[in-house]
């Protein structure tokens, strides 16, 4: 059982060196993605637990410290992708910032998820996946790559290419 | 210090690699076209023959090796729907295969409607909408929607986790 405290050991500084390299990332203005920057901290703080279990436990469970550190740093993920680019989150926020927490619906659909939306074509244009030509937007050669694998993907496991959810009313219509 | 995994880590290990062969088979098999349904007998499945393993595996079972499979099994089960909501509700990437798929330059009202299938933003908007208020995060009345005391508690736990992880 001490091998699985030493892998929340290693959860608990996952969890502090995360965020301060987060920022420290931000303050840098560097290019480097969060998703790398969260690799880089599961790496060195799983290696760290895993280096002081050896060394503290005689009878050092490998498999016991890293099932519960992938859980804990895989829930962190989770909760980190839940509220990174969530567009459902980023219209609940909205509201909830405006007096008396509401929104009219059309505020929603002609300029909150339009904002949204251009949000997003940034980023595909700024980490250059598509550019702007014109008054209009076209893949580069990296985002065509990219789109076919995706799509390779999506035909492979039998999900469409709508990206939206699928509510039962919507599928009886 | 031992390298080795349990018999049920070893179950839980084969089991999460077996998941993503075991959606792609389900893919060509199952007539379920929603992806999130397919996901969910997906893991049910896993799950199931995981706690069918522990029965029939022979000798006594390690309350240690089982809580490791378990933990083993729901990481992957978090792992793989990280990707499958990515390929299957991902805004940013749908965004990108629809201008791909499109093969010509496209204005912001063009990449939208080509996004849309047809249709435009509204029905996108509607659609995220939808999601809030079936889990009960917004009600909506008289052409307004409002926040419920569910939204709010997801909200601060929103900005909880946004400042834990260093999103600000």
């Amino acid at each position: 059982m001490m091998s699985f405290a030493f892998g929340i050991i290693g959860v608990a500084a996952f969890a502090l060196m995360a965020p301060v390299m987060q920022w420290l990332t931000r303050r840098a203005a560097s290019s480097v993605s969060p998703v790398i920057v969260l690799a880089i901290a599961a790496i060195l703080s799983h290696l760290a637990s895993v280096v002081l279990g050896i060394a503290y436990v005689p009878e050092f469970k490998y498999w016991n410290a890293a099932s519960i550190f992938s859980f804990g740093v895989m829930s962190y993920i989770f909760a980190f992708g839940a509220v990174y680019k969530s567009v459902s989150l980023e219209i609940l926020l909205e509201v909830t910032e405006l007096p008396a927490r509401e929104a009219p619906l059309s505020d929603i659909v002609e300029r909150q998820v339009p904002g949204i939306f251009r949000e997003r074509t940034n980023i595909l244009v700024d980490s250059g996946l598509a550019e702007r030509t014109g008054s209009g937007f076209v893949a580069t050669a990296a985002g065509r790559k990219l789109a076919g694998r995706i799509a390779r993907l999506r035909r492979v496991f039998a999900i469409g290419d709508t990206g939206l959810y699928d509510f039962p009313i919507e599928r009886r219509r | 210090m031992n390298l080795l995994p349990g018999p049920a880590q070893t179950i839980a290990i084969c089991l999460s690699l077996w998941l993503p062969l075991l959606l792609l088979g389900y893919a060509r098999f199952l007539s379920i076209r929603s992806a999130g349904s397919r996901f969910r007998i997906g893991c049910v499945t896993i799950v199931a023959l995981f706690g069918l393993a522990c029965i029939a595996l022979p000798g006594e079972r390690q309350f240690d090796d089982v809580v490791g499979g378990v933990l083993l099994l729901a990481t992957a089960i978090l792992l793989v729907y990280v990707f499958w909501s990515l390929l299957a509700w991902g805004f940013t990437l749908t965004l990108l295969t629809a201008l791909a798929q499109a093969g010509r330059p496209l204005t912001e009202e063009q990449w939208a409607a080509t996004y849309m299938q047809g249709g435009d933003l509204g029905t996108f908007a509607h659609n995220r909408l939808k999601l809030l208020l079936g889990s009960g995060m917004i009600v909506a009345a008289n052409g307004k929607v409002s926040t419920t005391a569910k939204g709010l508690i997801v909200v601060r736990l929103v900005k909880l986790v946004r400042f834990a992880t260093g999103l600000g």
